[in-house]
């Protein structure tokens, strides 16, 4: 069985061949690495932001089928699209929350290293480019929202277009060139800029920010695919109202990774201040805290002021954002006094979040430190305890069929659910199918690795309902990277130990492909992660 | 080219010479691009002459049948292609002044077309007639305009420097017969104003 498994066919060999020549090709100075087992997502989140920027890809660019940016026609494109277009509420939610999923994992990923010290030793222009790529991405999501040209839109747009001409002596000349005279040109503008000019910057961008190693982690990516589709059906996003030039808008926010901003211009102080000076300081700020940092060690609990800063600005966007959303909904008080911030309670809040980030910062470096010591001593003390499951390969196959049947369930029901117009539960369905393979991968690759470092067969016959898990030829063909996958899986399992000297393996591997990890330990580039 | 030639030769070096002209041929072959830049900007199309006020009705507006302390919406320039005419940049608020701003005379005087778009941020604001409102409000940052001479009084608008305090303005005229009549505008701040920017009152 395993034999005509692995069997070479003229097109499996040809699929070898063409991934062999890409050693020759820029794209190996990359090394991905499929981890074989269960990794902490923050070491990849980057990659994970990079995955969601192609699913955006590919869903704006079915969505530009449909689409028309054209000031009166917009708005009734983007209806025709979720409404009559099959299948097109589910592009449109897919693309629509997957941008949100971006810029949050943006933020995660850039906090995610800010705290771990990761932008230190060369990684400078990483960083500074990371934080270019952030700053992009958001202009991207803000874009993208705008050129529905609904009401909400309509403000943004004003809002953008606004603040480009309050930039001292340059700004109209920057507003007339970049983003042209009139509502009906920046929608164009806008969209123009959308789908072709500031992608063609973060993909540039990209080139220079990628590390040379990268996690792909199967799992985690189908479970943030899976997030994206099922928020779209329990939350789809609606059309908005349809912008009338005769007709002023009502009172709206924009989305939620501009609210932080949209507070502060509501404390009524001059537009281009608040609008664009603040944000311009804290993005500088960010470009140089790795010259600013003048710590010799890595993790947070031994950079205090740099985490205390870290923990103040996040605490300082977490209440920007929500004021940004806050609007009294007393209709009885005039418009001004419910949207203007008291300039003196907001920057005053503002100041008092520094002492109380850095009071946090403290009481964590204590905690940690004292976590550590606690730990330290009943490891010296006691054995250490970790929780596993343990399968046996019949229950694992059972499982991975059963994972099956439901998949195939899930998959008439999401089919069934959208024939008869309830597209939201479909989309939440397909979120669900993903989810499930997202479990399934993951069982499938420890089974996989179980089956690399099973020992070898006893010298009686064992088992024999399951005669083709331990068949002996199996062992050498599969564990070719096992010489140094062992020391490392050893520690998770003593029972594990004993392939090591029991069945020495020899490595058979023809090409690199084989292995599908290129010519490395499955566990590289995460390991390479954690490495200070 | 000899070291010693270099040294002593009195003027420029050939190679400095070399480089001289590399440096103007290179400046030379991309000079006729800069003017390309006109391209961004989109140019105004539209030809300013005297044209009626038409109101969102068909009507052409006349004095003596225009309520007073109302607004419409008119649309100026108008250019008559659908797409361009719903464009927030070409809609003013044309307002008929409250008796007690003098609203009731006939003259030109009762009567206001100021730019839609709010100085602030370029929000839509729009005329409440209502008693005790009587102004012009934005809804995005709650700026209020004073209907007699488009100057913000209340709200962000209001605290911004000169000319960006004072909505741009279209003149008008009243023929004998009470038909009103938009005068060719020069949107300058000093003139008219700039939609967007500002007036200088």
């Amino acid at each position: 069985m395993a034999v005509s498994l692995s069997r070479r066919t003229g097109i499996v060999a040809l699929l070898y061949w063409i991934w062999d020549g890409v050693d020759r090709t820029i794209f190996t100075a990359i090394k991905f690495s499929f981890p074989a087992r269960f990794v902490s997502p923050f070491g990849f989140l980057g990659m994970l932001t990079f995955t969601v920027f192609i699913i955006l890809g590919v869903t704006g660019a079915l969505l530009m089928f449909y689409y028309q940016p054209i000031l009166d026609r917009a708005w009734d494109s983007v209806e025709f699209i979720n409404d009559e277009v099959p299948f097109g509420f589910h592009i449109r939610n897919i693309h629509y929350h997957g941008s949100n999923a971006m810029v949050l994992l943006a933020v995660l990923h850039m906090y995610y290293q800010y705290f771990s010290g990761r932008y230190k030793i060369r990684n400078e222009i990483l960083w500074m480019t990371g934080v270019i790529l952030g700053v992009v991405t958001i202009l991207e999501a803000f874009t993208g929202y705008d050129v529905i040209f609904s009401e909400r839109a309509e403000l943004a747009i004003s809002i953008a277009a606004s603040l480009t001409t309050s930039i001292p002596i340059v700004g109209p000349t920057i507003r007339d060139a970049a983003l042209g005279s009139g509502f009906s040109d920046f929608v164009l503008r806008f969209y123009a800029q959308h789908v072709f000019l500031l992608p063609i910057v973060m993909l540039g961008l990209m080139a220079v920010h990628f590390p040379r190693f990268l996690v792909f982690d199967v799992p985690m990516v189908m479970a943030i695919g899976g997030a994206i589709l099922i928020t779209g059906g329990v939350f789809p996003i609606d059309m908005g109202f349809k912008f009338e030039p005769t007709v002023p808008p009502g009172v709206t926010v924009p989305e939620w990774y501009l609210t932080g901003i949209y507070a502060f211009m509501r404390t009524q102080y001059d537009k281009f201040v608040t609008g664009l000076l603040w944000p311009l300081v804290f993005i500088i700020s960010l470009v140089l805290i790795p010259f600013l940092d003048r710590y010799k060690k890595f993790s947070w609990r031994d950079r205090p002021m740099v985490t205390a800063f870290g923990i103040t600005s996040l605490a300082q966007i977490m209440v920007t954002t929500y004021w940004g959303f806050y609007i009294s909904p007393d209709v009885s008080i005039p418009l001004v006094e419910r949207l203007v911030i008291d300039p003196l309670f907001f920057y005053g809040t503002m100041i008092l979040l520094v002492p109380l980030g850095f009071g946090f910062t403290y009481m964590m470096i204590k905690l940690a430190n004292e976590a550590e010591r606690k730990s330290k001593l009943v490891k010296n003390t006691g054995p250490q305890k970790v929780a596993t499951i343990n399968l046996s390969e019949k229950w694992i196959n059972w499982l991975l069929v059963a994972l099956l049947a439901f998949q195939v369930f899930l998959n008439i029901a999401a089919y069934n659910a959208a024939l008869t117009g309830m597209k939201n539960i479909s989309l939440f369905l397909i979120g669900i199918i993903l989810l499930v393979f997202a479990a399934f991968f993951h069982i499938y690759r420890y089974a996989m690795s179980q089956q690399k470092n099973a020992p070898p067969p006893a010298p009686v016959r064992i088992v024999e309902d399951l005669p083709e898990l331990s068949e002996s030829e199996v062992v050498p063909e599969i564990t070719v990277d096992s010489t140094s996958e062992t020391p490392k899986l050893s520690d998770d399992s003593t029972s594990e130990e004993k392939p090591k000297e029991l069945a020495p393996t020899v490595p058979t591997s023809a090409t690199k492909a084989e292995l599908d990890v290129g010519n490395n330990n499955s566990n590289l580039g995460s390991q390479d992660l954690t490495k200070p | 080219m000899s070291d010693v030639e270099t040294k002593t030769s009195e003027g420029l070096s050939r190679r400095d010479f070399l480089r001289l002209m590399g440096a103007a041929g290179t400046g030379l072959a991309f000079a006729p691009f800069i003017p390309f830049g006109d391209f961004m900007p989109n140019p105004n199309q539209a030809s300013l002459e005297k044209v009626p006020v038409i109101l969102p009705d068909g009507s052409h507006a006349n004095i003596n049948t225009y309520e007073i302390n109302s607004a419409q919406v008119i649309t100026y320039p108008s250019t008559g292609d659908a797409a361009l005419d719903a464009e927030a940049f070409r809609k003013w608020q044309f307002i008929r002044l409250p008796e007690e701003l003098g609203g009731g005379k006939t003259d030109t005087t009762s009567i206001r077309a100021y730019s839609m778009i709010c100085l602030h941020l370029w929000c839509l604001w729009k005329y409440w007639p209502e008693d005790g409102r009587k102004r012009g409000e934005c809804p995005c940052h709650g700026s209020m305009y004073d209907p007699l001479t488009g100057t913000a009084f209340v709200g962000p608008a209001s605290v911004q420097a000169a000319p960006s305090n004072t909505l741009p303005e279209l003149t008008l005229e009243i023929n004998s017969d009470g038909f009103i009549f938009i005068l060719p505008p020069k949107f300058d701040a000093n003139s008219n104003g700039v939609i967007g920017y500002g007036r200088f009152t």
